[in-house]
């Protein structure tokens, strides 16, 4: 690895510039003053600087900036472009070669965090599956109700936004359910439209009541206010038509998880302003009775996305699977997305189909899910086109932190290992190669692999980076 | 029917007297490991009345003093410490938060393998009480004796944690905290109570009403036992020695301590494939002892083997080891497994130290016992060879200068 810390010219000038300036001005100040001008300093010291140097930077929702920078602070992007100023002490990862995408979303996973219910109490940061998601370039992921980034190393700061992804069914197997449903949303929009009146009404009449929120599903105000939004499991024809229909009836945004023959109808989901959830393989054949069109189609993303669905795209897997059949589990959700565009889906809204999409449907859009100047610093690095089932993920960074280390973690590192990593083999972690003690020594270095690590890596391999690494 | 008397006819085997030490004698060693990490060659220990006396080499004996001079192989080891056992005890303990409960009370003297115990070299033990969450306290005992207060050196010499990943676990133990406050505070409005009607009572100046405002002595409030163990962890006379499995507990651990301050150990519970490497350098870096087993353990989905005990060693953490299994045989072979340790890398003088000084500082009692030096208790034992050697036996065992297994010939 090359993690390097920033000495800069500029800043050394500046560090012994600024005492001098300070104490001819010190006369000056009151002392009150003093004090002011001395916590900002103190407050600079503590500040985190990291640093992605000389990469491609696929922003996501902008532009693709090739030979970037991008800067964060104290694990918020703080700056991205060409020569930026590198504050000192930061740590630089030099990616020229490489490529940098947002890190991964992924809308449903299980087993990444090692905890139940409770993440912030109970996860496990140093878990194998939070470590081979992140291999697979997944950043956040939902668990049950809760969103959180795969911070590896670390209990704080965890937890997005819990209570995400209401659910609601509304299915032809269950027609009373469907009912139920349908008055409780009667009733909701009933009471609003109630209470917009009132509050004309009330202008003229100080006395008129306010109409009363009695027997009111108060989670259904709030999907039809827009303040959230309901998820439905529905995959056939008739109960995505049935739904697209109530939300266009009552005005709310479904969301719609599974969504098979959504590329049947999807018209109808685009103008009810519903958004996709689905896995691009899925496979289910039409009944053979059946004259329409039926069943699943790999164009099902493609045709959703054209027709103004937003799309997600989760593997039929959301867990992390090393056994059984290979590439269906949530280290294949680049893999899946890649699908999507072999049925049609750009390579754009693909990339968006496992980022910001899914970070809008869980609310967390503010905070990840692509990269700009703001937002949380969680990004990968890649060597080659994230959707390609050859490329690596070389580096997750979470919060501004070098999380996951493909030559520093026993996983992938013996594959396609990193040029430099080639040249140093006491870098490498293959087992029985080295004496016993250095290993241990080497391993346990590399599971902090944001510290440490600085020294001795500097001329080796600046040069090879050059080459581009190992592209597909 | 017969056979239970049949095995009650069998001559049990006569227990064979241990000839006895005299009170003032030395021993002569060609090795002797003071326990310190210090080797000391030929070797001379003086012990009276239990005590060591002096320990050096090649010091000169006063005539009259009988000398054990030992065969040139024999080596000369500090009785082992064993700070983390059971053996001897009974009974299974309750789950919940219980950090009143002290293991002295389920001490059981007469326990059959006491005996076995001294027979491996183990002359301290620290017992702690069974039972999850806050299981309660540990009482340091000499394998030997016949009461319960013959057999304790020190009572409450750590509190057991156990912490694991989930709310109901870092509750426990910073709710513990929190109980303590609000004894505090309660008895601090009881207090206040109590001021306030005294003083209304020493400014009343009319005797009739002053004999009916008289609030008498103070009353604290009635001790809460959980709350007092926590005010005692904070004001330092009890410590915490808190168990964890992964990594991830040890983050969760500092989380559930927060900013309180008290003495606390960790007790590493050793699996085949554990991932605590992550928190070593922190661990170290705390200044926290850790207990755990010589084992060699496995990277977490490989057969790629770490000694983590040497790693924690190496990172600067002091290290106590205690014996694989639990049982008599367990400590028979715990030895052989240090040294299994020490021949992959952990430093052999460290090791010494993890198995008797380290353990016996742990436990509080390193004024006592642990190592071999003037003042301490003479437990000590007398090894056929290298004390990490697989084949090497138990000669002899001496705790507090009188030999209570093997022998010694003059």
């Amino acid at each position: 690895m090359h993690i390097q810390t920033n000495t800069n010219g500029r800043t050394l000038i500046l560090a012994v510039l600024l005492p001098i300036f300070l104490s001819l001005c010190a006369p000056a100040f009151s002392q009150d003053e003093k004090k002011e001008q001395e916590e900002p300093q103190t407050e600079e010291e503590t500040d985190e600087w990291f640093a992605l140097q000389g990469g491609d930077i696929y922003t996501g929702t902008g532009a693709v900036l090739r030979g970037a920078t991008v800067l964060s602070k104290n694990g918020t992007i703080d700056e991205i472009g060409y020569d930026l100023f590198i504050p000192e002490g930061a740590e630089v990862l030099d990616v020229s070669g490489y490529r940098v995408y947002p890190g991964l979303v992924a809308i449903e996973s299980r087993g990444l965090f090692g905890g139940s219910s409770d993440l912030a109490n109970s996860v496990d940061p140093f878990s194998k599956n939070m470590t081979l998601a992140l291999a697979a370039g997944v950043t956040t992921a939902r668990s049950g109700s809760e969103v959180a980034k795969l911070r590896a190393g670390h209990i704080d700061g965890l937890v997005l936004n819990s209570g995400i992804l209401p659910r609601l069914s509304y299915s032809k197997s269950s027609p009373s359910g469907k009912r139920t449903l349908r008055e409780k949303f009667e009733a909701a929009s009933q009471y609003l439209r109630d209470y917009a009146q009132w509050q004309i009404d009330k202008k003229s009449d100080k006395e008129l009541k306010e109409p009363s929120k009695k027997g009111i599903d108060s989670s259904i105000l709030r999907y039809l206010r827009g303040e959230a939004r309901p998820l439905f499991s529905a995959s056939q024809r008739t109960d995505l038509l049935e739904i697209a229909r109530l939300a266009q009836r009552f005005g709310f945004r479904p969301i719609i998880d599974g969504c098979q023959e959504g590329w049947i109808v999807a018209d109808e989901l685009g103008r009810a302003g519903a958004s996709a959830i689905l896995t691009a393989r899925d496979r289910s054949s039409k009944g053979e009775q059946l004259v329409r069109a039926g069943g699943s189609s790999i164009e099902n993303a493609a045709i959703l996305h054209r027709a103004g669905v937003s799309v997600t795209i989760i593997p039929s897997s959301a867990g992390i699977s090393l056994g059984g059949i290979v590439g269906r589990d949530l280290m294949h959700l680049t893999v899946e997305a890649g699908y999507a565009v072999r049925g049609g889906l750009s390579e754009k809204a693909a990339l968006d189909s496992i980022t910001i999409e899914p970070a809008r449907l869980m609310g967390v859009s503010q905070r990840v899910g692509s990269i700009e100047v703001g937002k949380d610093a969680d990004m990968i690095i890649t060597d080659g086109d994230v959707l390609h089932y050859q490329t690596f993920v070389q580096w997750a960074v979470v919060a501004g932190e070098v999380v996951y280390d493909k030559q520093a973690e026993l996983y992938f590192a013996h594959i396609r290992p990193r040029p430099e990593a080639a040249l140093s083999p006491e870098e490498r972690l293959d087992a029985g190669e080295t004496p016993e003690e250095e290993i241990v020594e080497e391993a346990g270095d590399s599971d902090s692999p944001g510290e440490g690590n600085e020294e001795g890596d500097g001329e080796d391999h600046d040069e090879d980076d050059g080459d581009g690494g190992s592209r597909p | 029917m017969l056979i239970p008397l049949l095995l009650a006819w069998t001559p049990s085997p006569v227990p064979q007297e241990a000839p006895d030490l005299p009170d003032l004698y030395a021993i002569k060693a060609s090795v002797l490991e003071t326990g310190t990490g210090e080797v000391i060659e030929h070797a001379v220990l003086l012990v009276e009345g239990g005590k060591v006396i002096t320990v050096g080499e090649d010091l000169v004996v006063e005539r009259g003093i009988p000398v054990y001079e030992l065969d040139p192989d024999q080596v000369v080891i500090p009785g082992l410490v064993n700070a983390y056992t059971r053996v001897g005890m009974t009974g299974s303990g309750q789950s919940g938060a219980r950090p009143w409960q002290r293991a002295s009370d389920e001490l059981y003297p007469a326990a059959g393998d006491y005996s076995g115990v001294r027979e491996t070299g183990v002359t301290t033990l620290g017992h702690y009480p069974s039972g999850n969450g806050i299981p309660g306290r540990c009482v340091v005992v000499r394998p030997k004796g016949s009461t319960a207060s013959a057999m304790t050196i020190k009572d409450d010499a750590y509190l057991k944690v156990i912490m694991g990943s989930s709310k109901s676990a870092k509750d426990a133990l910073s709710g513990g905290f929190k109980k303590a406050d609000t004894w505090i505070a309660k008895e601090k409005k009881n207090k206040e109570k109590w001021d306030k009607a005294k003083e209304k009572f020493d400014k009343e100046k009319d005797k009739e009403k002053k004999a009916k405002l008289d609030p008498g002595p103070y009353k604290p409030l009635a001790d809460d036992p959980s709350a007092a163990s926590f005010m005692q962890l904070r004001d330092g006379s009890l410590k915490a020695l808190i168990s964890v499995r992964t990594a991830g507990d040890y983050l969760h651990l500092i989380d559930a301590i927060g900013e309180e301050e008290f003495t606390w150990d960790l007790r590493v519970v050793m699996t085949r494939d554990m991932n605590i490497y992550h928190v070593i350098e922190k661990v170290a870096k705390s200044g926290r002892r850790v207990v755990l087993e010589p084992e060699i353990s496995l990277h977490p989905g490989t057969m790629r083997q770490r000694n983590l005990p040497a790693e924690f060693a190496r990172a600067g953490t002091p290290v106590v080891l205690v014996p694989r299994s639990d049982s008599v045989a367990g400590f028979k072979a715990w030895r052989r497994h240090v040294g299994e340790i020490v021949a992959s890398g952990l430093d052999r003088s460290t090791a010494m130290r993890a198995i008797t000084l380290e353990p016996a500082a742990l436990l509080g009692v390193d004024d006592q016992v642990g190592s071999l030096e003037a003042g301490k208790q003479a437990n000590f034992v007398i090894l056929s060879g290298d004390p990490f050697e697989p084949g090497t036996q138990v000669d002899a065992v001496i705790l507090d200068g009188v030999l209570v297994s093997g022998e010694v010939n003059l």
